[in-house]
């Protein structure tokens, strides 16, 4: 079930009316949450929650026999094998068609050409997401950074619906304390929450499935097709695409959190403002940041073993951070750029750069905008054509006020001080609950006008 | 005394305001009843669209009495006014639309007044007769639609025809059918296509959401897959057939269903395969029928790979329907040799 759907818009009121008449009853009100969480996931495939049920009791069988044991040797045992397994889990679902049409092609090189089987195996929707948040909840165990909790309290953890399926990638540790209290009915931030609701709206409906539409999958699809000045719009306009469509996103999540008394670490701090490559990863993607360096970059050593291991460590993150993203290898080769700008960037540390901040600015911005090529093409052979394209200079079909408006104040919004936003927000929130409401009801009656015949595509990120 | 001001201290960020759960509960209740009373009859044809099940009910129940509630008071036409503007689609369906001009498919009985359909000559393959074809207008624009089965074919085209300096539209309309006019009605797409864009050529592979019940002349529905749904589809397609060959001075390519990996939909596949056939009958001068069965699924057995240039190469999507790049590339292979054929492209 996507957010920006009426089944969405019929399901949330009555969860969220249910939710709060049962806080009082934190057992109860558990039980209510894993069923309503099952059923929102359970839309888009019922087996898909067998496959979420069996990751919840296997983590957490795993947690408590970590927890049970003090022999550090078999503590390592079990964390290890229950990582190898989320990831062998992760690896069947996600990568399977990845490695034998790969493995296909080598063995036709070889003369060897039999084909394997192309097997039919979908990829359950959320499965990074929840598969990450699994393996935090054990390695913080063994770590000592979170108790074993009961089988219930993992089960809403994994399954609650709001990040279930593309993140916040939120930690056992953030998260399970807040649902073994009761949330406070007289402090709820409803007015934080229906901004969030209301601009991950616009965000996702009316600014990135416009911008998809309009410029960027057409150049996308047929390079060829396009001059260069559409080319280079086209990519810019991915920028702002992918921004809003996975920030907007988030902001509904952590909005309906919000509703529901949970509060959701921040997963987006305007990245396009971003100085340096490792600024733009403190505020590109947070949550799956942080996990990244204390899940992987840190257990590999992180910035002990010198400048060289330090380069291998950053490389390393960076290249199996793409592949998180998904099996192609358009998503190695973005992490490849994204862990040499790294590697560059700390060969630099602490020496006086003498470049202005403006043009530290504009050189972090195309570093990150040139990467998005090879993460939005379909294989590395678009890429390469849409790059020759950049030669070949014709009339730019594609630029229109509206879009070249759109992808200029999305990319312009996050140069402003940040004062000036929160403001905006601060004055909505003065307003009486009811008006509140109205104001959002105007919201989704506006963007829905925005959405064609076909309905509204997925999130970018549902496919991670 | 210097009349020196003690500088105000800066004023504290301001709080976010908390509220009460009732008050969350308030303001998506409102939220709620205004879209309830403004979109009642957006939630009800949203629900028609979905497949059947839980969700479906459950968005009906609310769809239907706010539609209802919106004959009564006109609260969504109001509502349209103001954001129709917003809209990125054509307007679409009414009079013109499939499903309001349902054929009638009954058997009719030609002895009966003593007349029989003629036979024109646009029934007739030149290239069959051996005979010269007439002169195509110049291929400057083509168009590439269908459904999800259209995709990458329409970008492979595009990416072939870029270098001939040849305008490629691509509007795949994505989980449409002929039998399926909920989310699009293919009367109303093809006669919007074929006025938006007068495409010399027109490329269709269409049908991987097909098999509905269609609506007949005179009431009632007509199920899948029996004769009288193959007639009704088959009278559905020649609509289509007819609009995009504009009057013979266009050429149409209609690619046929390479056999789905599901029994199931196999069966659909043959019957929607038949139903493209006949279709064309009348129109044999000026649409081309491309068999896509021979091609990736000789026998109409369902295959993931072929043997191309020696290597086996997988050319099916893993859901078994869909072509990937590589069959895309085998397809639209047979779609520029027919374009060739007729437009005298350079090979």
């Amino acid at each position: 079930m996507l957010f920006p759907t009426v089944e969405f818009a019929i399901y949330f009121p009555i969860m969220l009316a249910i939710s709060w008449a049962l806080m009082s009853r934190l057992e109860w009100w558990k039980v209510f949450i894993v069923g309503a969480s099952y059923l929102f996931y359970g839309t888009a495939n019922w087996k898909f929650c067998l496959l979420l049920a069996g990751v919840t009791v296997g983590n957490h069988l795993f947690a408590r026999a970590i927890a049970g044991t003090e022999d550090p040797r078999r503590r390592k045992q079990l964390v290890g094998t229950a990582v190898a397994l989320d990831l062998a889990m992760l690896g069947v679902f996600k990568y399977y068609a990845f490695f034998v049409e790969d493995v296909d092609r080598v063995l036709d090189s070889t003369g060897l050409g039999l084909p394997l089987p192309l097997l039919t195996i979908a990829l359950p929707v959320g499965i990074s997401f929840f598969t990450f948040q699994a393996i935090t909840y054990v390695v913080d165990t063994y770590r000592g950074h979170a108790e074993p909790a009961p089988l219930l309290d993992v089960a809403v953890y994994l399954s609650f619906f709001s990040h279930l399926v593309a993140g916040p990638i939120v930690r056992a540790s953030e998260f399970l304390p807040q649902i073994n209290t009761p949330r406070d009915p007289n402090n709820v931030a409803v007015g934080a929450g229906l901004f969030l609701i209301a601009v991950g709206l616009v965000k996702k409906v009316a600014v990135a499935d416009f911008l998809a539409r309009e410029v960027v999958d057409p150049v996308f699809a047929v390079p060829e097709a396009h001059s260069a000045v559409d080319v280079i719009f086209g990519v810019y306009a991915y920028a702002a695409q992918i921004y809003c469509d996975f920030s907007g996103y988030t902001d509904m999540a952590i909005g309906l959190a919000l509703l529901l008394g949970i509060v959701f670490p921040q997963n987006f701090n305007r990245p396009y403002r971003s100085r340096s490559i490792s600024e733009f990863w403190r505020r590109w993607h947070m949550t799956l940041s942080r996990f990244l360096r204390d899940y992987l970059y840190i257990p590999l050593g992180g910035n002990r073993g010198g400048r060289l291991a330090t380069a291998r460590n950053l490389l390393l993150t960076m290249l199996l951070g793409g592949l998180w993203h998904g099996a192609a290898w358009g998503f190695v080769v973005w992490g490849g750029v994204h862990g040499t700008a790294l590697v560059v960037e700390h060969q630099f540390r602490g020496r006086k750069v003498p470049f202005p901040g403006w043009f530290k600015w504009l050189l972090t911005f195309h570093v990150v905008v040139l990467a998005w090529i090879v993460f939005r093409a379909a294989d590395l052979d678009v890429a390469g054509q849409l790059l020759s394209q950049l030669g070949d200079w014709g009339p730019a079909t594609l630029i229109t006020w509206t879009t070249l408006l759109v992808v200029m104040l999305t990319i312009g919004f996050q140069l402003l001080p940040e004062r000036e936003t929160g403001e905006l927000r601060l004055r909505v929130e003065q307003l009486h609950p009811a008006a509140m409401g109205a104001a959002l009801a105007g919201v989704v009656a506006l963007v829905a006008a925005t959405v064609p015949t076909q309905g509204v595509p997925p999130f970018i990120y549902f496919a991670f | 005394m210097s009349d020196v001001r003690t500088p105000e201290p800066p004023k504290p960020p301001r709080e976010p305001r908390r509220f009460r759960a009732r008050d969350a509960l308030l303001a998506i209740g409102v939220a709620a009843l205004l879209l309830v009373m403004f979109e009642g009859p957006s939630i009800r044809r949203g629900g028609e669209r979905m497949d059947d099940g839980f969700w479906k009910t459950v968005v009906l129940a609310v769809g239907k009495p706010a539609d209802a509630f919106g004959d009564v008071v006109p609260l969504p036409e109001i509502g349209d006014e103001l954001t129709s503007w917003l809209s990125p689609d054509d307007d679409l369906g009414g009079p013109g639309s499939l499903e309001a001009s349902a054929q009638d498919t009954t058997p009719q009985a030609p002895a009966a007044d003593g007349k029989v359909p003629p036979v024109t000559p646009d029934y007739f393959d030149p290239h069959a007769l051996g005979d010269k074809a007439p002169e195509p207008r110049e291929l400057d624009t083509v168009l590439v639609t269908g459904d999800s089965l259209a995709m990458p074919l329409d970008a492979e085209v595009a990416r072939r025809l870029s270098a001939e300096g040849i305008e490629v539209v691509r509007d795949p309309q994505i989980g449409t059918g002929i039998s399926k006019a909920d989310i699009g009605d293919w009367r109303s797409i093809s006669l919007r296509q074929a006025e938006k864009e007068e495409p010399d050529a027109t490329v269709m592979f269409l049908g991987a959401n097909e098999g509905f019940p269609m609506p007949k002349a005179g009431g009632g529905t007509v199920e899948c897959c029996g004769v009288d749904w193959a007639t009704e589809y088959a009278s559905r397609a020649r609509r289509m057939m007819d609009t995009y060959r504009q009057d013979g001075e266009a050429r149409v390519y209609w690619l046929t269903l390479p056999a789905p990996r599901d029994e199931e939909r196999q069966r659909v596949a043959r019957v929607v395969n038949e139903g493209i056939a006949v279709a064309a009958q009348p129109f044999r001068a000026h649409i081309r029928v491309i068999d896509m069965v021979e091609l990736f699924t000789p026998g109409g057995k369902y295959r993931d790979s072929l043997d191309i240039e020696g290597e086996e190469t997988i050319v099916r999507e893993s859901d078994g329907v869909h072509l990937n790049k590589e069959g895309a590339r085998l397809a639209a292979d047979r779609v520029l040799d027919a374009l060739t054929d007729d437009f005298g492209l350079s090979e």
